[in-house]
């Protein structure tokens, strides 16, 4: 099966999710969220069988013009199955959710207004599964804006509440600043170089003709690109909208931001900068930039959560931390050998084990969230005494996060100092220490919260059937892939 | 493209881009975007995108922004209150703008100036053998720039797939819009 087939069948899914959504008339919603989720389950079905031009040269397809602006490695279907595993979950995160959602979009009784919620994830899903294949900076550009229109609306999703509606009108200028930066980048790389096709601007700094760019001007478009995308991937000086953005957005579209949008930003990352790492003309001043990035994001994104009273907003700036150390990954710039890790590997095993943790934290956060009505440290208080599960769960997903042994977010951290080390980066390596110190701190203080904290007239807290299923499954591939890590690095051989 | 035609131009396109932010009355900012878009289709006709530069004026100054005025005034939108700046968020934005321009200016000295080639007939029928036989090649061969049937050609043929995904980003903003701004229903 072509791979395309994929992209085609999510946005065929997703068109017949908002047909059906309006002529359907049923009071609940929660059926579309979960036709949504079957329907991507279905489709991560198919992507073992996609293969690309090269596994089948003498078709027909093989020929399209297409393959200009798609390639299939399995880099890309290692971030095409992220971006279905990823958007699965949040759309069952979106069904436990709908409550809040039916609250602040219609009539508060009704859930009239809340199916598209689960049929634009399909969407941007698509837009994820296009960036994976990135190959031009014009296509790469155009699914990167599917992407982010599409959380402009998810954003500001909840109309009738203030802090979506702020959430949304800032992601929504900050975004567009982004892009401005993104495209301006792009045309200096185009004006340099005379391309948009990243295989050829990597054949052109090779070659003989690489006398003949002007090599400051190139430079400065992989600046303005790499600020662009720093606004995706919340890398410092370009998190600023994060914590607002995070707090404010329906939980849903958090998780969604802080996992989905987030590795996209980091596979467009990868592509954009493959050929520019490969050559000596440009490969010594990125890796510097990146360098840079990697220690300002690690030190605010660590030093600036601590003193976080909101568990939102606190994942917020742990999503900025967790950017530094993916930053650090690239910043070592090792290229992927047979038997070693490059630093593309290392930077999708991360995100990998960064989706397990942050969205089981996520299926809890939700929960509290309607069940006590409040999103602050303080309402996890005494967990631990009324649903030890749940807080023994939430505290395995936290402790990963912090990067306890033996747990996925060890794997994670343990390959990106492995990384660093080789690379002798050892100033970035010293922050990074200091970093994943305070991310101990910090996390911590919510297990804190949970089990040495009385619970005072808190609400008993019970997860619902799916997120039940879905924090279980999610906790316990945390701990099997820290001790287990093969099938994770199998996917991207 | 003469050169005094061009400052012309990008001067008229950024006075109108600062009026719309400088302006307090909606209607006034949209006719300064109106004034920035007429400066940009001039730079692109005298780039020879001609196609491009009449697009430009037909469908965003015409339709766009004649659509949003009216939308504007229809709402019967008020100036928008004069607030307190303080100092320190102008003067840092202002520093951001000078060092970003700072940076422009030195890498622009450094960046040799690339001619364009003249858009003759001679440069016309040289283009003719990237096509074969068709309506694109025999009006390049005769000198003519068949600018709107190589737009579409390049659109539809090779950029195909951006185009889809375009389609795609699209409807998810027509969704959106009316997901948004949807009367709450009692």
């Amino acid at each position: 099966m072509p791979a395309y087939y994929l992209e085609a069948l999510t946005v065929t899914l997703g068109l017949l999710l908002l047909l059906a959504e309006a002529f359907v008339s049923s009071k609940s919603k929660a059926w579309v969220g979960v036709a949504a989720a079957i329907g991507l389950v279905f489709i991560l079905a198919f992507t073992p069988f996609a293969i690309g031009p090269d596994a089948s040269p003498g078709s027909g397809w093989a020929k399209w013009t297409l393959w200009n602006f798609y390639q299939f490695d399995p880099l890309s279907r290692f971030y095409k199955v992220f971006a279905l595993v990823t958007t699965i979950l949040v759309v069952l995160l979106a069904i436990d959710y709908r409550k809040i959602l039916a609250r602040y979009t219609d009539h508060p009784g009704s859930e009239n207004g809340t199916g598209e919620f689960y049929a634009l994830p399909v969407l941007a899903c698509s837009g994820m599964m296009w960036l994976a294949s990135a190959k031009d900076l014009a296509g790469a550009f155009v699914a990167l804006e599917l992407v982010t229109v599409t959380f402009y609306i998810l954003v500001a999703f909840m109309r009738r509440n203030v802090g979506s509606l702020e959430a949304g009108v800032k992601y929504l200028i900050l975004g567009a600043l982004s892009t401005g930066f993104l495209v301006y980048g792009i045309a200096w790389v185009y004006g340099s170089t005379g391309t948009m096709d990243l295989d050829l601007i990597a054949g052109m700094l090779e070659d003989g003709r690489s006398a003949s760019i002007p090599l400051t001007g190139l430079l400065f478009g992989i600046a303005l690109v790499m600020v662009g995308l720093g606004f995706k991937i919340g890398a410092v000086p370009m998190q600023v909208w994060i914590p607002d953005v995070y707090q404010g957005a329906p939980t849903p579209t958090t998780a969604f931001l802080s996992v989905g949008s987030k590795a996209s930003g980091f596979i467009l990352m990868i592509h954009f900068l493959e050929p520019f790492l490969s050559s000596e003309l440009t490969r010594g001043p990125v890796l510097k930039l990146i360098g840079v990035l990697s220690i300002a994001t690690l030190l605010f994104g660590n030093l600036a959560a601590i003193p976080q009273t909101n568990f939102k907003r606190l994942l917020g700036y742990s999503s900025i931390a967790h950017a530094g150390f993916l930053l650090l990954a690239l910043a070592s710039g090792a290229p992927g050998t047979d038997n070693g890790l490059g630093s593309a590997q290392v930077v999708s095993v991360y995100l990998a084990t960064y989706l397990l943790m942050t969205l089981g934290v996520f299926f809890i956060l939700a929960q509290v969230r309607i069940q006590r009505d409040g999103e602050s440290i303080t309402d996890f208080n005494g967990l631990g005494q009324t649903n030890p599960t749940l807080a023994l769960a939430l505290t395995v997903l936290l402790a990963a996060l912090a990067g306890v042994p033996l747990t996925a977010g060890f794997i994670g951290k343990f390959l990106v100092f492995q990384l660093a080390v080789n690379a002798g980066l050892w100033a970035a390596i010293g922050v990074a220490f200091i970093a994943a110190a305070a991310g101990f701190y910090y996390y911590l203080n919510v297990v804190r919260a949970m089990w040495w904290v009385q619970p005072g007239q808190k609400a008993h807290v019970t997860l619902p059937l799916i997120s039940k299923a879905c924090v279980a499954v999610l906790t316990i591939a945390t701990l099997v892939f820290g001790i287990w890590p093969q099938p994770i690095l199998a996917l991207l051989k | 493209m003469p050169s005094y035609l061009f400052w012309l131009f990008s001067t008229i396109m950024l006075i109108g881009g600062c009026a719309v932010i400088a302006f307090r009355n909606p209607v006034s900012s949209a006719m300064s975007v109106v004034t920035c878009f007429v400066g940009l289709a001039g730079l692109f006709i005298g780039l020879s995108a001609f196609f491009v530069g009449v697009i430009q004026i037909l469908v965003y100054t015409g339709a766009v922004m004649v659509l949003f005025l009216f939308i504007i005034m229809l709402l019967d939108l008020t100036d928008e209150q004069k607030r307190a700046k303080g100092f320190a968020p102008l003067a840092a934005g202002l520093s951001l703008v000078i060092a970003f321009l700072v940076q422009l200016i030195g890498i622009l000295s450094n960046t040799p100036d690339k001619v364009a080639p003249p858009l003759d007939a001679a440069t016309l029928a040289g283009a003719a053998t990237h096509f074969s036989q068709g309506g694109i090649a025999t009006a390049l061969k005769d000198g003519r720039l068949p600018d709107v049937q190589l737009i579409g050609q390049t659109l539809f043929t090779g950029y195909n797939l951006p185009l889809q995904i375009l389609g795609v980003l699209l409807l998810v903003a027509t969704v959106g819009v009316v997901a948004l701004s949807k009367k709450q229903a009692e």
